[in-house]
């Protein structure tokens, strides 16, 4: 999961940010609302947490620009405030989650694996594909039945083939939601992932399509 | 203000009833000394120059004389002394005659002196007297009346006048009374206007006053507004505490998460704010607001459905209805019901409104496992801790609670008829 975090306080920010990475995602994290609005409408996120008090531009306006310039990525608002009347406007702007702070890592978490599994069209929290399933609200991967032990890395691509199982992701989007904005990407290193994902689900589940990307297999 | 007036009316009237007395018993005197006056200057005719007084004449005059049962008269001279024979005793003339003296002539005289005196029978007399100097000696001429004569006509008219005098007095009294009313009706318009402000019926008086009014109702208006102002500071800076403090409480949560006794602290600070946020929210109450329900309710069940996605909340609320409730407290007050009955529903929630005379009847219906009865009332008493229970039903129930409580409303729990909880509440009608 890429997220974009949009945090402007200095001691927060950060820590959301390695706390979110500490769960396996990959974390974008800026403080100031032009440069949010900016980049929600021109990068690839699975979704957003959007603090609403920020310098620049505050974080409804935000919202509606994305909403505006059609980006329906699921945005979660993190705020302090915690008034029904703020929680409404925030929905009204068009967030599908609302977090007040102070909050349990574990609960983000857990509400931002929901809104891009729902972005996904999956309702049901366990996703399934041949021996493979994936526990949502955990973001734990089993095979057979047992648990699989995977890299941040390969968490990322193998989740967001399991939430698009069937489909073929092109490697650049795939490439766009497995590393952060500011980290060196080349499609060598999504090669050797995904060889290293083959070996340990073996390798008839990840398809290569030639010229394109991967694709999931697996009813 | 009615006794007082009244009061100096009394007085006033009772003054200009003296004083009209007075001069009528002046008038009456005078018109007396004139009469006794005349007597003196028959009298003074059967007098000549040396002082010998010409009995005949005064025989002749006799009948003039005695113009009543009680007037007497008396010459008394160099040739002795003649007249009633119960003339009334007289008191020393105190003042001297007043006036330059009359120039000297045969019958030179210093003009009739008043004199008081009391007759035989114990009547107060009045007198007059007159000296003519001869060359024998002073003659002092004296006619006398009994002061009865002076009292009767007084009293004749002085009842008259004081019964016409109290019949004043009852109607300016009467038209002091309607002109008070009359007059002290902007008054007492601008107070009950008043009291509708403090009653949040109202956030201003009415502008359009008699002159000697518009001052205050400006002045009540400008106060209104600073009382609405600083409401609405009060909250706003109870707001900001809060929120500032809660980022840093966030972080420090983060930093935290691994050390379970630490993370216990930074939650009982959490609850701390929210309580007292929510204290001052509650404490800011602004009764003069409209809210339409129906709206407000709209956008809660949306914002509560995407918070719980697993409940499916029903609205049954008519576009109608608006409550004298401020906007933002109806979304508190709303928003943590629906959010507690989302919590605990099954699968269902329902939120109702019916107008109920100057009511507004709402309820907030769920499928979940309810409250044992037991537990009910605790729960929903107004002023219960609201850190008590946490993140259960007490919190937001506790708030609600003590929202309605000062719009003046009543909250109450029940068993919903399919088990779960139902929470019913009255809010006032705008």
């Amino acid at each position: 999961m890429r997220i974009l975090l949009v945090e402007d306080d200095r001691d927060l920010g950060p820590r959301i940010a390695r706390a979110l990475r500490d769960e396996r995602c990959a974390v974008d994290l800026v403080a100031d609302g032009v440069d949010a609005a900016h980049l929600g409408e021109t990068e690839a996120y699975d979704a957003a947490v959007l603090d609403l008090g920020l310098p620049g531009m505050d974080g409804v306006s935000v919202l509606r620009a994305w909403r505006a310039a059609g980006r329906d990525l699921p945005v979660l608002v993190l705020t302090a405030r915690d008034g029904w009347s703020d929680k409404v406007s925030g929905f009204k702007a068009g967030a599908d989650d609302y977090l007040v702070k102070p909050f349990r890592v574990e609960e983000l978490v857990m509400r931002l694996r929901a809104l891009v599994r729902r972005a996904a069209g999956h309702a049901q929290p366990l996703l399934r594909a041949g021996p493979l399933s994936l526990d949502a609200p955990t973001g734990t991967f089993e095979l057979d039945g047992l648990p699989l032990k995977l890299t941040a890395l390969e968490w990322r691509v193998l989740s967001q083939l399991m939430l698009r199982k069937g489909v073929v992701i092109e490697r650049l989007d795939l490439l766009e939601k497995v590393y952060e904005g500011d980290a060196d990407t080349d499609s060598n290193s999504l090669e050797v992932i995904v060889g290293r994902l083959r070996k340990k689900i073996g390798a008839a589940l990840i398809e290569t399509v030639r010229g394109r990307g991967y694709r999931l297999v697996g009813e | 203000m009615l006794i007082v007036s009244a009061l100096a009316t009394a007085v006033a009237l009772a003054l200009a009833g003296a004083a009209m007395a007075g001069l009528l018993g002046r008038l009456v005197v005078e018109g007396l000394d004139r009469r006794l006056d005349a007597e003196l200057a028959l009298l003074a005719s059967a007098v000549d120059a040396d002082g010998h007084v010409d009995r005949a004449r005064l025989e002749r005059v006799r009948g003039a004389l005695d113009a009543g049962p009680e007037w007497r008269w008396r010459v008394d001279g160099p040739d002795g002394t003649l007249g009633s024979a119960d003339f009334p005793r007289l008191d020393h003339p105190l003042d001297p005659p007043l006036g330059p003296a009359p120039p000297a002539g045969p019958l030179a005289s210093r003009g009739p002196r008043p004199r008081e005196g009391a007759a035989e029978s114990g009547g107060e007399v009045h007198a007059r007297e007159l000296v003519i100097a001869t060359p024998r000696g002073d003659v002092t001429l004296t006619a006398a009346a009994p002061r009865s004569v002076v009292r009767r006509p007084i009293e004749g008219a002085l009842w008259p006048l004081l019964g016409a005098l109290a019949a004043v007095a009852a109607v300016l009294t009467a038209a002091l009374l309607v002109q008070l009313r009359v007059g002290l009706a902007p008054l007492r318009r601008l107070r009950d206007q008043v009291a509708a402000i403090r009653g949040g019926a109202r956030d201003r008086v009415e502008e359009d006053q008699p002159a000697e009014l518009r001052p205050l109702a400006a002045e009540l208006n400008a106060l209104a507004a600073d009382n609405a102002a600083a409401l609405a500071a009060a909250r706003g800076a109870a707001a900001n505490l809060a929120h500032a403090l809660k980022t840093p409480v966030a972080a420090l949560a983060l930093d935290l998460r691994d050390r379970p006794e630490q993370a216990a602290q930074i939650e009982r600070i959490d609850r701390t704010i929210r309580h007292h946020l929510a204290r001052a929210r509650a404490a800011a109450i602004d009764r003069r607001a409209a809210t339409s329900l129906r709206p407000a309710a709209e956008g809660l069940v949306a914002a509560v459905g995407a918070l719980h996605r697993d409940a499916r909340i029903a609205l049954d609320v008519p576009a109608d209805l608006v409550v004298a409730v401020d906007a933002q407290d109806l979304d508190e007050l709303l928003g943590n019901l629906l959010d507690n009955a989302a919590r605990h529903a099954a699968a269902r929630v329902t939120l109702g409104a019916v107008r109920d005379g100057r009511w507004v009847a709402v309820e907030v219906v769920d499928d979940g496992p309810g409250i044992p009865a037991t537990e009910r009332e605790r729960v929903a008493r107004p002023g219960t801790r609201l850190d008590e229970r946490g993140d259960g039903h007490g919190f937001g129930l506790a708030i609600a609670s003590e929202l309605v409580a000062l719009y003046g409303g009543a909250l109450s729990l029940d068993q919903a008829s399919g088990g779960g909880l139902a929470v019913r509440l009255t809010l006032p009608a705008a």
